[in-house]
């Protein structure tokens, strides 16, 4: 498998499109576009191989299942995951002949998408760095009161960044980075400790991920023990997702009533009217959710 | 001047909130973060307010200071600062000050909510669903994704909107006053669980190691020992590890995943890890 100027050239425009602060608006680029899963179903429509696609793109939303950019510090970068990763990961598995539904191709797909999404995270800080002088206009028309021309500066002029930091570097990687990778092939064997290294890490790295959420969501010890309860729900009991969600809006909704009910006997009843109508809202969101 | 009030159309405020979904942080700096994104989805705004053109420059000041949070709940923002907006231009004693210390008070407790209510919890059951829906190769989980995560973000951002402009500051005050504590808290316990589930559910550490007796029998086996006390035990201790690295320690990210693969190549060289490989 190889990966043509063309196809290279319309993973580039994608990498515009979702990268964090991306082209195409948060929701639609950056938590759509470029989610690896979603990447996956379309690298694998550009290069002609949807299941393979699909396959690297689940074992890479492994990894980043949980990705939270508190605060625009980001770990990895998505256009970087999505659409320089998975496609050399989709050239990678099929060069070396792996079935791409079997463990190994997915470690080698987690590994690779890491490392990329990795070294990708740069391009997020020279858009943004680039994006600087773009503001810096800005701040000359809020000046000269030309305020028409704010459009532009938020929605024009960052596409030149992405086409320095975005495009070219996701054509340029593709492109050759394919033919690297199959040249790796015959470099590295598969049962060397490279490789094997390699696969262990896979495995492993979508711990990295869930603790980058628990850092949100655990303080102390004892906030441990919710992540315990679901593990041991899907783990010991093999609950499905949807099955422990459900047990969790119990815990919830108990929670909720505790502290509630501690906030009305710290004197402020006033509050109630308002707290019921927005908990039975939240219940009626989570069940959209699901 | 009771008799001239100022009303935003409804034109106008689907503009700017369109603005918003759109272009929130597509001109994104460490300096100044969503600043431009907020600026261009109040113009439309401040030009429908204040026809005068020193008015407007004047007038969009307000919205020039840093400004920073979770995109997806921050609209509720906007749409409070619409709303503000146009008290100011009816003159009800609201100047810019005002607008930009709600502004910056509510950055903050609004992006740490979206972040653990949307990145952390909303996001991961959608995706952990799909990534079921998906295993075999078969693009459907990633269409539901598409499908149900784009309808969600849209309309709920468009409600948040809304909703915003129509109670002005109360919008918010469910959001951080003592009910938004209880809430925060109690989505923390479905976010918690959650992951755990996920982690379970899609991530194996196994061991192989394996000792064996003279006569090549085996008589450990690890992965087994380990199942029979506490299934899924690796899995845990590595994540539990890689969040302890990480809050206790304050190591980035990037260096967990480098510590990762050294104990990966040491697991590998003394034979705890192998993942089997052939061709």
């Amino acid at each position: 498998m190889t990966i043509s100027w063309l196809q290279a050239c319309v993973l580039g425009l994608l990498a515009c499109l979702c990268s964090n602060s991306c082209m195409a608006g948060q929701a639609v680029g950056n938590y759509t576009i470029g989610r690896p899963l979603v990447g996956g179903l379309i690298c694998g429509l550009i290069l002609g191989n949807v299941p393979l696609g699909i396959a690297c793109g689940v074992a890479t939303q492994l990894v980043y299942i949980a990705l939270v950019t508190p605060g625009g510090t980001v770990a990895a970068d998505v256009r970087a995951i999505s659409y320089i990763g998975i496609p050399l990961a989709m050239v990678a598995i099929s060069s070396r002949g792996l079935n791409p539904f079997s463990s190994d191709a997915a470690n080698m797909a987690k590994s690779l998408g890491t490392l990329v999404g990795t070294i990708g995270s740069v391009l997020f800080y020279a858009v943004a760095f680039l994006n600087l002088v773009w503001q810096a206009f800005g701040w000359k028309d809020i000046e000269k009161n030309k305020l028409n021309r704010l459009y532009g500066v938020n929605f024009g002029w960052p596409w030149l960044s992405h086409l320095c930091f975005s495009f070219l570097p996701t054509v340029l990687m593709t492109h050759y980075g394919a033919q690297a990778v199959t040249a790796l092939r015959n470099a590295l064997p598969m049962d060397g400790i490279p490789m094997k290294t390699l696969f262990t890490v896979g495995a492993m790295l979508p711990c990295v991920g869930i603790a980058i959420l628990l850092r949100q969501i655990v303080n102390t010890s004892i906030d441990f023990i919710p992540f315990l309860v679901g593990f041991t729900l899907a783990a010991s009991l093999h609950l499905n997702l949807v099955s422990v969600t459900v047990v969790s809006l119990l815990f919830a909704m108990i929670f909720y009533e505790i502290e509630m009910f501690g906030a009305k006997n710290g004197g402020n009843g006033g509050n109630a009217a308002t707290a019921a109508a927005s908990s039975s809202d939240d219940d009626d969101d989570e069940e959209e959710d699901i | 001047m009771a008799e001239n009030q100022k009303k935003i159309s409804k034109n106008t405020l689907n503009k700017s909130f369109n603005l918003w979904f759109w272009g929130a942080l597509t001109c994104f700096s460490q300096e100044h973060m969503q600043t431009f994104g907020y600026l261009s989805s109040m113009l439309p705004i401040i030009k429908e307010l204040y026809p005068d053109k020193k008015d407007q420059q004047e007038k969009i000041h307000a919205y020039t200071a840093f400004f920073n949070t979770n995109p997806m709940l921050g609209s509720v923002i906007i749409g409070t600062t619409a709303s503000m907006e146009e008290a100011r231009a009816n003159g009800k004693g609201i100047d810019g000050e005002t607008i930009n210390d709600m502004r910056a008070g509510l950055m903050g407790p609004i992006a740490g909510i979206g972040d653990s209510l949307i990145d952390g919890t909303l996001i991961p059951i959608l995706l952990g669903l799909a990534l079921g829906m998906s295993q075999n190769g078969s693009p459907v989980g990633a269409i539901f994704y598409i499908i149900v995560w784009d309808l969600i973000a849209y309309f709920g951002q468009r409600f948040l909107y809304f909703r915003g402009y129509r109670l002005g500051d109360k919008a918010v005050s469910i959001l951080v006053g003592k009910q938004g504590k209880a809430i925060r808290h109690a989505i923390s316990i479905v976010g918690g669980m959650v992951v755990g589930g996920v982690l379970a559910t899609w991530v194996n550490v196994t061991t192989s190691l394996q000792l064996k007796d003279s006569t090549g029998k085996v008589f450990l086996n690890l992965q087994k020992q380990l199942d029979s006390i506490y299934p899924g035990l690796l899995t845990v201790i590595v994540t539990v590890l890689c969040w302890w690295l990480m809050a206790k320690k304050h190591v980035s990210a990037i260096w967990t995943m480098i510590i990762l693969i050294f104990v990966a190549l040491l697991g590998v060289l003394v034979g705890f890890f192998n993942p089997g490989l052939k061709y």
